[in-house]
């Protein structure tokens, strides 16, 4: 679903944010991306999500190869990835119900069967009840879900996240994962980027460790007792 | 409220069924009603800054106008100058040795030509009469020992083209009664030519009008973009296209062009019942009930189309070459 191949990502400043990444993730697999700020994290989501392309190596996420994309295809590789980012990225102009039928406005459906999965999306992050309060109104944490609830509403293939947890208590952010871990089960790749160890230990999924740029460790899950 | 009793409750919990994505929407009904929705969304994002808007119509309106006008001047122009070249008249002066009989004779031959709508002889006595009368010189005449004014006949061509009165004038003066042919047309053709002049200028003036139109309306598209710049970058991040991001502004080119073109009939409406009142009088002093027309309602019609059409078209080159700027 997801395949790194020596990918390198230099900036124009020369930085080097990452450095001849390999590693694949396919179909229903859920990965954690872990290391210190700076380490990468986002720069890899930001290559999967078209947002840079990769300076040398083959990125190739979803059947689509991400070195040469034109903006249309990206628009359409966008449309199946589910995202969820660090600075919430909601428009304040538009009610949380708004701002999560966006990715479904934007596929064309219908406003019955949007509101239909904008409903059962804001039930599962717990915001049924918010739906018309505005983004401004809420705390960091119930914005954090609107975005991952617009991130699920259009049953994406790849689901992105980036510190999905980073605002959220411990209880929330069992539920949070309890949602992706739903779509893991019916075929959704997850890749999340976290340094929250402890909710990564107690998930035991695969884990890919970056450090500088570079691609420390691949863990395995812990095969279960 | 745990999840996982919210999972067992909720029936919608997610399926991959990507090829049938039964809600996207098909019919051309769906897409009306969304495009709807996106045009009233631009209407009142026009209406939250009435002072602004109001600036930018006016302007719009004004620029529409001015060609408007021209064009307008030029059609009442055309109008007058076909209601005179109706009564486009040639002289025939005869020579002084053609005798009145002589003369009526060659009048009434002219009348079975098949170029000549009208033609009657005026004797050298009743010229005099006629000079008297319209110089107010009366006395004078009846005093004049001898009657200086030729006879002439004073006739109207059938074809009242430039070319047709010409050739016809040239025909006359080969006749060996005349002394010399006056055609009465040299200032029609002056007016003619300020009528081609305005149409001109008109044309000049559309065309400066929609290059300043397409920047009017871009620049105020391209600010708007900037102040929804945030918007349009996560539209774009969770997949919209360009295209996409550009609708809601091409409704509002599309709505200033509308408006912008309605204000301008309405404001050529007022410039014409202005210019009216004043005509009036001038027009009473030569006897005539000439009145400017307006633009008519299909002219009016046009013109908001345009209006609406150089909006669109400007908004949809500012928001595209805009909008690809802004990357996430």
């Amino acid at each position: 679903m997801i395949k790194f191949d020596n990918v390198s990502k230099r900036y124009a400043d020369g930085q080097d944010a990452l450095s001849d990444i390999s590693f694949e993730v396919s179909r229903g697999e859920f990965a954690f991306i872990t290391g210190h700020s700076g380490a990468g994290k986002s720069t890899l989501l930001k290559l999967i999500l078209a947002m840079q392309t990769p300076s040398s190596g083959q990125l190739i996420a979803n059947g689509v190869n991400l070195n040469r994309v034109s903006a249309k295809q990206i628009a359409h590789h966008r449309r199946q990835i589910g995202t969820v980012f660090q600075d919430h990225q909601l428009l304040h102009d538009r009610s949380v119900y708004d701002n999560v039928a966006l990715p479904l406005e934007i596929c064309g459906y219908q406003p019955k069967d949007a509101a239909r999965r904008v409903r059962a999306a804001l039930d599962k992050v717990g915001l049924l009840k918010k739906e018309k309060s505005f983004p401004e109104a809420l705390s960091g944490g119930e914005q954090q879900r609107v975005g991952i609830a617009r991130a699920v509403v259009n049953r994406p293939s790849i689901i992105l996240a980036d510190e999905p947890t980073g605002n959220l208590d411990p209880g929330l952010s069992a539920e949070v994962m309890n949602v992706f871990q739903q779509f893991q089960s019916v075929g959704v790749c997850l890749l999340v980027a976290s340094h929250d160890a402890a909710l990564i230990e107690r998930l035991n999924c695969r884990t890919l460790v970056l450090e500088g740029g570079k691609l420390l460790a691949d863990q395995k899950p812990r095969p279960l007792a | 409220m745990s999840a996982t009793k919210r999972r067992t409750e909720n029936p919608n919990h997610p399926r991959v069924k990507r090829n049938t994505r039964a809600g996207q929407t098909e019919s051309f009904l769906d897409l009306v009603r969304l495009h709807r929705r996106v045009a009233r969304s631009s209407a009142s994002r026009l209406l939250q800054t009435p002072a602004s808007t109001a600036v930018t119509l006016f302007v719009v309106a004004v620029a529409l106008l001015l060609p408007a006008l021209m064009f307008g001047l030029n059609s009442n122009l055309a109008s007058l100058l076909a209601g005179f070249q109706e009564s486009a008249q040639v002289t025939l002066y005869l020579k002084d040795s053609v005798s009145e009989t002589d003369g009526q004779e060659v009048s009434n031959g002219l009348l079975t030509r098949i170029d000549i709508d009208f033609a009657y002889y005026v004797s050298p006595s009743q010229a005099l009469v006629e000079f008297g009368a319209s110089t107010g010189l009366e006395d004078l005449v009846i005093e004049m020992a001898a009657n200086p004014l030729p006879g002439a006949i004073v006739l109207t061509p059938t074809d009242i083209s430039p070319a047709a009165v010409e050739e016809l004038a040239r025909q006359l003066q080969e006749l060996p009664q005349a002394d010399m042919v006056q055609v009465d047309s040299l200032w029609l053709q002056r007016l003619a030519a300020i009528s081609n002049l305005v149409s001109a200028i008109g044309s000049v003036l559309a065309v400066i009008v929609i290059l300043g139109l397409f920047f009017v309306v871009g620049n105020t598209i391209k600010l708007a973009i900037e102040s929804r710049k945030a918007e349009i970058l996560v539209i774009k991040l969770v997949g919209g296209s360009d295209m996409y991001a550009a609708r809601p502004f091409l409704y509002t080119g599309l709505l200033y062009g509308l408006a912008g073109g309605i204000l301008a009939t309405l404001l050529q409406g007022i410039v014409l019942a202005t210019f009216n009142s004043n005509l009036e009088v001038l027009m009473q002093l030569y006897e005539s009930d000439f009145q400017l027309r307006g633009f008519g309602l299909i002219s009016s019609l046009l013109i908001v189309a345009a209006g609406a059409a150089i909006g669109w078209a400007a908004a949809l080159i500012a928001s595209l070459r805009h909008i690809r700027a802004i990357n996430p």
